[in-house]
């Protein structure tokens, strides 16, 4: 169920059944981001990786000492690439791994280019989604409705994403969908459509309990991709933007040349690993255990090294030295850079009047708070609209509500016209009307108490208040009690067991919030497995520019804002736009169409 | 249970590690680990099985035993708490998904398309080798003509008025020509000639082909298929007036296309790039790396632990020449970096890019693989470290007999304890004989002669009380009570028992931090004393001497081999079935605890003493095969309540003494010297090593030391330069090298700075060595 194992197991695999020899690997945009997902640079190249390609890319030489590793979606584009490709080979072998399943017209093209037998391997791989957390994929597609519908294009993508998820994990789940989603029912339809199509893929070993997939669409509850963050991997993707593990730290003021763009991998970053899902405050404490350690093992440049023995030891010490100093830097300037936007935003403030609005009910001390915050000249204007969204979804009906005061708050304080359209544009994504259950008050009598009571105890956290929606529906699933007539199975059969192995996919995509739930259900609860996916992984301005007002897009920018929305820096992508540096112009290449990038190793080799 | 009659001995012994029971023997706990535990931890029993296996796998399966227990989710890095559940990271490994291969339908669909392409090629070499099969240049054009014409039948000029390829209408001054190859007609402009020299490589290189590799494609009816040749074509007046082809053969623009490809093939085939080859040799090198580092680091590992399992000699010798593979990966890959680079025109930027990554690739290898090769101790550190070792162990065995005493005294105080409060109460038992009743209604704690030990554990107190209370119930025929105090003894047992596995979980889990503690120590000591050399300044000549010196000193510890015999007189005793329960415990004090000191010593040592029996060939330091572990669980703690309190008053002197003839000990060695077993006054006295500590066997590699040897030793280190080893200064100036190639690599110039400023003092301590030792 390791979707990050799953990914590099494939690819390891390739490597390997191509034997030894200097190695190319060609991808196309959206396999390059999947692979960079799972293998850093120097992991692969130890495997004689040396170059890595576009597929599309018009510039390439002809190398006959070299393998190529072809990893490739399955698209017309793709195939037609490589008709042209096998035509006239640059490479001496190829090994072609398509990451879904390609018809058999295709094949059969692919053999005729073939003259001069180039091709040694033909197979489908199915890696075919970013892998992000060992619990967590993501499809990369933004803005994947069209209002409560479809668009084609994606369904189609979405749904091949999530049969190869199925597929890689060895799983041939049973399906179930909220009912009050459109868009989920769709999709599910279109995954069982998939598995009898190709029943013979999914003939697994049968497990006792089958697999369950359970599709739910974001505006179910578009309250959690609002909120701040305070875990370490949700507050980075919040305030900076985690884009395939990499974090643009440009605008970070005084930031030094290298450490412009970091990668945060789980994989390879120890620290990292072991703090992304620990608050803020945790953090703290455990970055400076890590300088502590650092300081410590750093060679004194006062301190002559006089004797042989302090050099001996010098010596010993500097390998784990040289490690730790990329570490220690990356993570001093992230959280550095954390704490400056938290303390400049005023976001703890904001966070906690966030989470009084999303958790407690109790509209007067709400509004007043509400009010309040946005007389704060600190709060920037996005964090004011979000709140007054957040007063508005909660308080929608409220007998009381005084939105309307509350957008002439938005408008005297200067809020720009865009940010006060999101308000509406929010209502009618996850408003009262469209929610299938509902978020805020609770309705059985089990709930009420636990609310009662945990206003009784006081809260532990007041910015850690909030649980995701999908806490209380996977809680629900894991004891068997999500209701039928809310989420139904798609088909006759149901399930008699409890699940154990489970599988979420959210329509609109998913927050680090609930990966993180989703984390602590892992560990919490016995003999269950979960992974949540989503078309994307969110924050709350990709959720509201992208995924709520597309008709906005146009607005906002012409042609790349709608590709890829680089976090909340509008200028600073159009600038790129406009640029006619040779590196800008690549980087907008890389980053162009639906969002998948390229980690920066590869951006540099397609310099 | 029967074990836990003598619940004293529960410490010390040949313990079960699952149920901590104590049997008397190896064999006895093998077999009863057979029986009792088969269907447990297989990975357990193995460790049983092999006694003499490394230190750490006990370690490491203690560990896993507690993560197995409480599904936890690891205690790694910074955070460590436990659920129910699994930690995604943690899921257990998967098999590789689901795929489907393509492979043969492709095959099917290339190969209806591949042979017909091949056809047509191998007709044309075939033709082309007719073509040039005679001498062209003596022979007539009319005759050559014949031949062409029999290869191949020529269209029909009337059948084509107009050039096919361009379309040009043919007349007198447009001619018409022939492919040979085909027999097609095209006008002048688009005729291709093929010279004899490629059409010999063509040719040439298709029979080697042929003849190798057999492809299905290749079919031999093109042979038969080009026979159909006929001389009855017509001559057109223009192939006529053809001027003679000496050296060279006409074809049409396809035929000669055809030809070209297959042309570049054979070249991609015979041609191997610089690139290629160099990476061959760069590769080699690098599984040579992979193969001998791992060899080399076990070795060093082993010497700077100050074992003897490697001789220094030889693992120098590999260190040199795993330095040398790595200097050959460096200079090919930098060779491949700079290939072709100044050529014009400069090659194609994905050339350089390759070449980039390689040499990248290989200096990650180089970084990786060369700084984790630790370098090695010099001959001086090497014996040092020996002699540490041997130090060490010394010192623990005699902290363990402190604790076995403490614990033996501490028992004597709690009977007398016990004793006197029993006089308080009731009459005190016999010690020895039969259970005595006093009272009816009651059972009193019955102690027997020397087991009635005392423990420390109020457990194995009342476990042991409850025992005693059945037999007298069983005496007094009370059946009834005596099956209700079973029903007891069971649950304490149990409860004993569990509580004994967590001890010893936490124990081996303190064991591993203090053995870290140790090495670290003993990296202290090392540059401590390294240091000290450099002051003593020594010439080479008192060099050998105090090595020579170094040589004797480990006779002096010689009683530290002494216990081995004890070893070897228990281990004769346990397996014995004679031997009995009370027998070991009626047998001096010091000897119980004995075995587990023979067990736990050094490996070179314990090789030449243990029976042949036992295999051992542990070669870790802290030994910790499955015994030491109960040894441990018995020892801290006795260490941490005996020692703090009161130091052994009796070690003090002694302690001091020994301390005279061995001036050169350091402070921290004061431990191991307070330990010295020559010191301990109750050290069993009949020793027939004792003899040999005069006579030690290692004599003969130590020159006959005239007089007093230290003050030999303390002149020498007062005169003459710093005696840096060249050896280590070299490999010093090795790894400096590297770092900063490093550094610059990742551009840290600042580090690159502090490292040459290194690599300067180096060098010149080098220069300044040299010159002293000239």
């Amino acid at each position: 169920m390791n979707v990050v194992f799953a990914v590099k197991q494939y690819i390891s695999k390739m490597i390997e059944d191509s034997g030894p020899g200097m190695k190319v690997l060609l991808m196309d945009k959206e396999t390059t981001g999947i692979v960079s997902m799972v293998y850093t640079q120097s992991e692969i190249l130890q495997k004689e990786v040396y170059l890595f390609e576009r597929i599309d890319s018009q510039n390439r030489e002809i190398m006959k000492h070299l393998k190529a590793i072809c990893f490739l979606r399955p698209t017309k584009e793709n195939v037609d690439y490589l008709i042209q490709e096998l035509r006239r080979p640059k490479y001496s072998i190829y090994f072609i791994y398509f990451s879904n399943v390609i018809s058999k017209s295709d094949v059969k093209s692919l053999a005729e280019a073939d003259e001069q037998e180039v091709v040694a391997e033909v197979q489908e791989f199915y890696g075919d989604y970013i892998a992000v957390n060992p619990h967590l994929f993501s499809l990369n597609i933004l803005g994947c409705c069209q209002g409560r519908n479809w668009d084609p294009v994606q369904l189609s993508r979405t749904t091949q994403g999530l049969t190869a998820l199925l597929l890689s994990l060895k799983k041939c789940p049973m399906i179930r969908y909220q009912l009050s989603s459109e868009a989920a029912k769709r999709l599910a339809e279109c995954v069982k459509q998939v598995i009898t199509k190709e029943y013979e893929l999914f003939e697994f070993r049968r497990t006792e309990v089958p697999p369950l997939l359970l599709i739910l669409d974001r505006c179910d509850d578009a309250i959690t991709p609002l909120l701040n963050q305070w875990t370490y991997q949700a507050m980075v993707h919040e305030l900076l933007g985690i884009n395939n593990n990499r974090i643009d730290l440009s605008r970070v003021p005084g930031i030094s040349k290298d450490l412009r763009e970091v990668v945060l991998s789980a994989e390879n970053d120890e620290f990292y690993a072991n703090n992304m899902y620990l608050n803020f405050a945790e953090i703290g404490s455990n970055i400076k255990n890590l300088m502590e350690d650092f300081q410590k093992k750093k060679p004194k440049e006062q301190q002559k090294l006089e004797s042989i023995a302090d050099m001996k030891a010098f010596v010993e010490n500097y390998p784990q030295f040289k490690k730790m100093s990329g570490t220690v830097s990356k993570h001093v300037t992230v959280v550095g850079e954390l704490s400056r936007l938290v303390s400049e935003r005023n976001l703890l403030e904001v966070s906690e009047v966030e989470q009084e609005l999303a958790c407690q009910n109790d509209h007067s001390s709400a509004l007043q708070n509400v009010k309040r915050l946005l007389q704060n000249p600190r709060v920037t204007e996005f964090d004011a609209a979000r709140l007054v969204m957040l007063y508005a979804l909660h308080y929608e009906r409220h007998s009381s509500n005084s939105l309307p005061g509350l957008m002439m708050d938005l408008r005297n304080k200067g809020v720009s016209e865009k940010y006060r359209k999101l308000v509406s544009a929010v209502i009618e994504y996850g408003g009262k009307r469209v929610r299938g259950s509902d978020l805020f008050s609770p309705k059985d009598a089990v709930a009420i108490t636990k609310q009662f009571l945990k206003g009784l105890k006081g809260v532990e956290n007041v910015y850690t208040q909030h649980q995701p929606f999908l806490h209380e529906t996977l809680d629900h699933l894991i004891k068997g009690k999500l209701k039928e007539n809310l989420y139904p199975y798609l088909g006759p059969s149901t399930l008699r067991d409890r699940p154990q192995d489970i599988i979420v996919f959210i329509i609109g995509g998913a927050t680090y919030e609930e990966a993180l739930t989703v984390y602590n259900l892992n560990r919490t609860t016995p003999g269950v497995r979960i992974v949540l996916g989503g078309t994307t992984v969110h924050n709350t301005r990709r959720q509201l520019l992208v995924s709520l007002l597309p008709e906005m897009m146009p607005e906002c920018c012409s042609g790349f804002w709608t590709a890829q929305p680089k976090q909340g820096n509008l200028s600073g992508y159009i600038k790129l736009n406009g640029a006619t540096s040779p590196l800008a112009s690549l980087q907008a290449f890389s980053t162009d169409q639906r969002g998948v990038g390229e980690e920066p190793w590869v951006l540099c080799l397609l310099l | 249970m029967a074990s836990l009659d003598d619940p004293g001995e529960v410490r010390e012994g040949f313990l079960c590690p699952l149920c901590l029971k104590d049997l008397q023997s190896f064999y006895q706990l093998q077999s009863h680990y057979e029986e009792e535990h088969s269907g447990e931890d297989r990975d357990v029993k193995g460790q049983i099985k092999s006694l003499v296996q490394k230190a750490r796998k006990a370690k490491n399966r203690l560990l896993k035993r507690e993560g197995d227990d409480r599904a936890e989710s690891g205690t790694h890095g910074y955070e460590s708490f436990s659920y129910g559940g699994v930690d995604p990271y943690m899921w257990e490994p998967q098999e590789l998904g689901a795929m489907r291969s393509h492979l043969s339908d492709f095959k099917k669909h290339r190969a209806a398309r591949i042979d017909h392409y091949v056809v047509e090629v191998n007709k044309l070499i075939i033709r082309l080798e007719k073509l040039t099969a005679f001498d062209r240049t003596n022979t007539e054009s009319a005759k050559i003509r014949a031949i062409e014409k029999s290869v191949v039948p020529w269209v029909n000029d009337q059948d084509v008025p107009f050039c096919p390829d361009c379309g040009n209408k043919f007349s007198i001054r447009n001619r018409r020509h022939h492919c040979r190859l085909c027999g097609s007609i095209m006008c002048k402009k688009c005729m291709e000639l093929i010279s004899l020299p490629l059409a010999n490589k063509l040719t040439s290189a298709s029979k080697d082909s042929l003849s190798t590799h057999t492809s299905p494609s290749q079919s031999p009816s093109s042979v038969h298929g080009s026979r159909r040749g006929s001389i009855s074509s017509v001559s057109s007046v223009s192939s006529v007036l053809d001027e003679k082809d000496d050296d060279r053969i006409r074809c049409c623009t396809h035929c000669k296309d055809t030809l070209l490809k297959r042309e570049q093939q054979i070249d991609e085939k015979e041609h191997t790039p610089d690139i290629v080859k160099l990476y061959e040799k760069l590769r080699l090198c690098m599984e040579k790396v992979d193969q001998k580092a791992p060899e080399y680091i076990k070795m060093a590992a082993s010497l700077n632990a100050g074992e003897t399992t490697y001789s220094l000699e030889h693992a120098s010798d590999l260190r040199v020449e795993v330095q040398k593979v790595y200097e050959l990966i460096d200079a090919l890959s930098k060779k491949i970096l700079t290939l072709d680079v100044k050529q014009d025109p400069p090659p194609h930027p994905n050339t350089l890019r390759l070449q980039r990554m390689i040499r990248y690739s290989a200096t990650l290898f180089v970084q990786e693989k060369l700084l984790g090769l630790m370098s090695l101790p010099t001959k001086e550190q090497f014996e040092e470290l020996k002699k540490k070792r041997k130090q060490e162990i010394e010192r623990k065995r005699i902290l363990e007999r402190q604790a076995a005493l403490e614990s033996q005294r501490r028992l004597e105080e709690r009977r007398s304890d016990l004793a006197s409060r029993a006089t308080n109460g009731e009459v005190v038992p016999p010690r020895r004989g039969p259970a005595s009743l006093r009272k009816a209604e009651g059972w009193l704690p019955l102690s027997e002669g020397q087991r009635q030990s005392e423990d420390p554990d109020p457990l194995l107190q009342q476990i042991h009380n409850i025992t005693s209370f059945i037999r007298q119930a069983r005496a007094a025929g009370r059946t009834d009570e005596v099956r209700t105090l079973q029903e007891n003894l069971r649950q304490l047992q149990d409860e004993y028992d569990q509580q004994q596995t967590e001890k010893a979980i936490e124990l081996s889990r303190r064991q591993a931090e203090e053995e870290d503690l140790q090495r670290e120590q003993l990296q202290a000591l090392r540059e401590r004393e390294r240091e000290r050399e450099r002051d003593q300044a020594a010439s080479l000549h008192t060099r050998t001497r105090s090595l020579d010196f170094r040589e004797i000193k480990p006779f002096q510890l010689e009683p530290g081999r002494e216990p081995r015999t004890h070893l070897a007189h228990a281990l004769d005793l346990g397996s014995s079935p004679a031997q009995s329960g009370t027998a070991t415990k009626t047998s001096p004090p010091s000897l119980a605890p004995e075995p587990f000191r023979g067990w736990s010593g050094p490996p070179a040592l314990g090789q030449e003493f243990l029976p042949q029996s036992i295999p051992t060939q542990r070669s870790e330091a802290p030994s910790l095969n499955p015994f030491d572990e109960e040894e441990d669980l018995a020892s801290p703690s006795a260490e941490g309540t005996a020692s703090p309190p009161a130091p052994e008053p009796s070690l003090g002197p002694p302690a001091r003494l020994l301390r005279e003839y061995n001036p050169f000990e350091e402070e921290e060695e004061e431990e191991a010297v307070a330990g010295n077993p020559f010191a301990r006054p109750d050290s069993p006295a009949p020793n027939p090593f004792d003899q040999e500590d005069e006579h030690p066997p290692r004599t003969p590699a130590s020159p006959p030391v005239p007089g007093n040897p230290f003050e030999e030793d303390s002149d020498g280190g007062r005169e003459g330069a710093e005696p840096i080893e060249e050896e280590l200064l070299l490999q010093q100036i090795d790894n400096i090298k590297a770092y900063i190639f490093d550094a610059k690599q990742c551009g840290r110039l600042d580090e690159v700075e502090v490292l040459t400023e290194n690599l300067r003092e180096l060098r010149r301590a080098l220069a300044t060595q040299k010159a002293g030792s000239d």
